[in-house]
C-alpha cells in the first residue's frame, strides 16, 4: 500500500520528536550534571595533572620551593636529545627492543598457543585456564617470584642449566641476558590474555573455507598460512595494537627485577622517567619525557582507532 | 518525557553532592591541645619500629605536652619521594630523616631550619668525632642535621666454614680474597653482593668506596669532587673483578650476602652493622655467625660511616621546632642511644651510651669495634650530587665485574658522568 507525501512527513515528524526529545536529554543541563561527577573526578585526576605536566616541562622545576623554578621554554626538550647516560635515543631503542619482543614474540606464541587449544575438551579447557592464570596474577608478587627464579646462586633458572651440565649465568647482572629475562617473564605474564583474544577470533571464524582448502588438498600449515590466519587479520591487528602499548608503558617489571640496569640494559622510557622524576628529581625534564611518551603512546591509540575502524568496513 | 525544573533541581545537587564526596578527605586535621611534632622516617622493619616505637612512648611520657607522631615509611628512596612530595604540597613533617646530600639539596632550596639555634656546643662534642664531622653542610658551615642510626661496615663470617679451611677472620683485604677463593666451590660463594644501579647504589657499592680508600684515595675528594679513575679505585675494581672471575664473589638483588651466609652457602657478608639482627635471623643457629672489623689495605685501614641525620623544616611554627628539638636531643642522649643501639643493631651516636649498655656490648662485640670505627670513619661528602654518582659508581662495578668493560674503561665512564654532574651542581 502506498502512502502519501503528507502521511510520510507526519510519519516523520512522529518519528523526528522522539529523538530530538531524546537528543535534548542528551545534551540537556541534566545530562550534564549527571555526567559531572565523572567530569570532575576525570579533570582532577588526568586531565588537569596532564596539563600540569606540559606547564612542567617547561621549566627548569624545583618541586621543593616551586619559587626557585626558572622558566626555560623548550630547553627539556633540547636536552631530551642531548643528556648523559643514558640518554633518551638509547632508552628509546630499549623500548624498542622490549616492545619487538612482546609484540612479536607475544603474538606468534598466543597464536600458536590459541591454535592449538581451540579444539575444546575438558582437558583443553584446564589448559586455557593454566595458560591465562598468569595473566591475573599480581605483576608486582609475580615479578619478585622470578627474580628468585633468575638467581644466580639458588635460582631454578640456573639449577636447570647446571643440571644439563651447564654453567650458570647472571641472568639480571649481566647486560646480555638481562633484557631477554625480563622479557620471559613478561611473555609468561602477558601471552594468557592475547591467547584468549585470540581463542575468540579462531571461534568465529569459518571453518568452511578451511574444509574446503583441505579438499582441495591443503595441508595442515598451508590451511593455517593461506585460510586460517588471513581471516584473523582484524584481531592479530589489534593484539599487536595493544601489546604495543602496554609494552611501552611496562614498567613494574623493570622497577622490580633489574631497576633499568646492568648498565643501563633495561632502562625503558618508562623507567627513565621514573628515575628522572622520582629518584634524581630532575622534574622539569621528567616532564618532558612523559610528554613525549604520552604523544608516542597517543600516536598508537590512534593508530588502533583507525585500524579498527577499517577493519570493520 | 520533559524533565521537570524539580529533577533538574535534584540531579544537580545530586552531582554536587557527590562532586564533594570525591574531592572530600583530602585534608585532614586534629588537635589534642599538645604540641605536635610528625616524624617522618624509615624504622619500619624488624626490630627497629618497635624500638623507635617505644623510644616515643619513653619522650611523650617524659613530656606530657609534646605528642610525636611517627610517619612510618617502608624504605629511603620512598622515604625521599614522601619527603619531597610533602615540601611540594608545602606540608612537610617536622622532622625527617634525610642524608646529607639530601639535607644538601633540602638547605639549596630553602626548606630546612639550621640547627645551631637549639644546639649547643656541649651536645655537639657529645658524639663521635665521625658523626658530629657529619652534620654541617659545607655551603655555610651550619649545624642542619642531628644525628640518630649510624652505621659502619663491618664483616660477618660463618666460622664453621672458615674453621673447616684452617682459616680465621681476615686481617688484610688481600687475606680477605685469598679465605674468599677457598671457601668457594660446591655452590658455595666466598661472598655475594649487591652493587645496586644507577636508581640507587646498594652494599656492593659502599664495599667498593671502602676498597679504594683501603688502597689509598677514597672516591670523593672532600669537597665532593668524584675521583673514580685513581690507581687506588682501579686497584679496587680489579680486586672485585678478580675475585668474580675465580668464582669467589657473585652478583645478586635483595641482600644477597645474608641470604648466601644464612644458607650456609656463603662464607662472608660485607654489610652494616645495621644488618647484625637480620643476619643473626637468617642463620637462625645453624652455625656460629662471627663477627669482625674490615680487613686493611695498603693504606690502612679505611669504613665508610653510613645510616642518616635527622633535619628540621622550616615550614613548622616555633613552638614546634622547640619540641622537635627536644625530642632530637632525647633520641640522642645516652639512655636512649644505648637502647637503640642494644635493639637495633645501629651504632650509639655518643660514647656516653657504651656504659649504659655494657652486657650488650659483651655479648655483641660487633659494636664496641663498630663504635671505635666511628672515630676515624667517613660519610660521603654532603653534596646534592653524590647519590647519583655513587649510582654511576654502582654501574662501573656491574660493567667491570661482569667483563663487558675493563676496570678502568668502566670508572672512566663513570667518572665522566659524575663529573658532569658535579660540574652541574644538582
Amino acid at each position: 500500500m502506498a502512502t502519501t507525501q503528507a502521511e510520510q512527513r507526519v510519519g516523520a515528524r512522529e518519528i523526528a520528536a522522539p529523538r530530538r526529545l531524546a537528543r535534548r536529554t542528551r545534551n540537556g543541563p541534566a545530562a550534564v550534571a549527571f555526567t559531572l561527577p565523572a567530569l570532575v573526578i576525570f579533570a582532577v585526576f588526568t586531565i588537569l595533572p596532564t596539563a600540569y605536566t606540559f606547564v612542567i616541562s617547561l621549566f627548569d622545576w624545583n618541586p621543593l620551593n616551586v619559587a626557585q623554578s626558572r622558566f626555560i621554554g623548550a630547553g627539556n626538550y633540547t636536552k631530551l636529545f642531548a643528556h648523559a647516560t643514558p640518554s633518551f635515543g638509547a632508552s628509546a631503542l630499549t623500548s624498542l627492543y622490549f616492545t619487538a619482543g612482546m609484540v612479536l614474540g607475544g603474538t606468534a606464541i598466543s597464536l600458536a598457543v590459541a591454535v592449538l587449544l581451540q579444539r575444546g575438551g575438558a582437558l583443553l579447557g584446564a589448559v586455557r585456564v593454566a595458560v591465562f592464570v598468569p595473566h591475573v596474577t599480581p605483576l608486582v608478587a609475580t615479578s619478585i617470584v622470578w627474580v628468585w627464579i633468575f638467581n644466580p646462586q639458588f635460582g631454578l633458572a640456573n639449577a636447570v642449566l647446571h643440571a644439563a651440565g651447564l654453567s650458570g649465568v647472571d641472568w639480571l647482572d649481566n647486560s646480555a641476558t638481562a633484557m631477554p629475562a625480563v622479557l620471559a617473564y613478561s611473555l609468561w605474564h602477558e601471552v594468557g590474555f592475547t591467547v584468549v583474544i585470540f581463542l575468540g577470533g579462531l571461534s568465529v571464524i569459518s571453518g568452511e573455507l578451511g574444509e574446503a582448502a583441505r579438499v582441495d588438498g591443503a595441508n595442515r600449515w598451508q590451511e593455517f598460512w593461506y585460510v586460517t590466519w588471513p581471516q584473523l587479520r582484524p584481531v592479530t591487528v589489534f593484539v599487536v595494537t595493544i601489546s604495543t602499548i602496554s609494552s611501552l608503558q611496562a614498567f613494574t617489571q623493570f622497577f622490580l627485577m633489574t631497576q633499568g640496569g646492568p648498565v643501563h640494559a633495561t632502562t625503558t622510557l618508562s623507567f627513565l622517567l621514573y628515575q628522572e622524576a622520582f629518584v634524581f628529581f630532575h622534574t622539569g625534564y621528567a616532564a618532558a619525557l612523559a610528554v613525549v611518551l604520552f604523544v608516542v603512546t597517543a600516536l598508537f591509540t590512534l593508530l588502533q582507532f583507525r585500524t579498527r575502524r577499517s577493519s570493520s568496513r | 518525557m520533559p524533565i521537570s525544573p524539580l529533577t533538574r533541581a535534584v540531579a544537580v545537587l545530586a552531582a554536587g553532592v557527590l562532586a564533594a564526596g570525591g574531592l572530600a578527605g583530602c585534608g585532614a586535621g586534629s588537635s589534642s591541645g599538645k604540641t605536635t611534632v610528625t616524624f617522618m622516617e624509615a624504622m619500619s622493619a624488624g626490630t627497629l619500629k618497635p624500638s623507635l616505637e617505644y623510644l616515643t612512648k619513653q619522650f611523650e611520657k617524659q613530656h606530657k605536652d609534646i605528642d610525636v607522631q611517627l610517619v612510618s615509611e617502608p624504605d629511603y628512596p620512598t622515604l625521599r619521594n614522601k619527603e619531597t612530595a610533602s615540601l611540594a604540597a608545602g606540608k612537610p613533617p617536622t622532622i625527617g630523616q634525610a642524608y646529607s646530600d639530601w639535607a644538601a639539596t633540602y638547605a639549596k632550596s630553602q626548606v630546612l631550619v639550621p640547627l645551631d639555634t637549639y644546639a649547643k656546643q656541649a651536645d655537639v662534642d657529645a658524639l663521635y668525632p665521625g658523626v658530629r664531622s657529619d652534620l654541617y653542610l659545607p655551603s655555610d658551615h651550619k649545624l642542619y642535621m642531628w644525628p640518630f642510626n649510624k652505621s659502619v661496615v663491618i664483616q660477618y663470617y660463618n666460622q664453621k666454614m672458615l674453621s673447616a679451611k684452617g682459616k680465621s677472620a681476615p686481617k688484610t683485604w688481600d687475606e680477605f680474597a685469598a679465605t674468599a677463593r677457598a671457601l668457594s666451590g660446591n655452590g658455595t660463594v666466598g661472598v655475594a653482593i649487591d652493587p645496586g644501579g644507577a636508581a640507587g647504589p646498594a652494599g656492593g657499592e659502599a664495599w667498593f668506596e671502602i676498597l679504594a680508600a683501603a688502597y689509598g684515595t677514597p672516591v670523593f675528594a672532600d669537597d665532593g669532587t668524584p675521583r673514580f679513575t685513581s690507581a687506588a679505585a682501579v686497584k679496587a675494581m680489579t680486586y672485585l673483578a678478580d675475585l668474580k672471575k675465580a668464582g669467589a664473589l657473585s652478583l645478586g638483588k635483595n641482600y644477597p650476602g645474608q641470604v648466601a651466609l644464612g644458607a650456609g652457602k656463603g662464607g662472608f657478608d660485607i654489610s652494616s652493622v645495621a644488618s647484625f639482627f637480620y643476619n643473626k635471623q637468617a642463620v637462625g643457629g645453624k652455625f656460629p655467625m662471627g663477627t669482625a672489623p674490615l680487613p686493611s689495605g695498603p693504606a690502612g685501614a679505611a669504613n665508610q660511616m653510613a645510616g642518616t641525620n635527622i633535619v628540621m623544616f622550616a615550614k613548622a611554627s616555633d613552638e614546634e621546632k622547640k619540641a622537635a628539638w627536644q625530642f632530637l636531643s632525647y633520641l640522642s642522649s645516652p639512655d636512649a642511644q644505648a637502647y637503640w643501639a642494644s635493639h637495633s643493631g645501629y651504632l650509639p651516636v655518643t660514647p656516653a651510651a657504651l656504659p649504659k649498655m655494657a652486657d650488650f656490648v659483651a655479648k655483641n662485640p660487633y659494636q664496641k669495634f663498630g663504635a671505635d670505627a666511628l672515630k676515624t670513619a667517613k660519610a660521603d661528602p654532603p653534596y646534592p650530587w653524590v647519590t647519583k654518582a655513587q649510582g654511576e659508581l654502582a654501574v662501573a662495578m656491574q660493567s667491570a665485574l661482569t667483563g663487558k668493560q675493563s676496570p678502568a674503561a668502566a670508572l672512566a665512564d663513570a667518572q665522566k658522568q659524575a663529573a658532569a654532574e658535579a660540574k652541574s651542581g644538582e
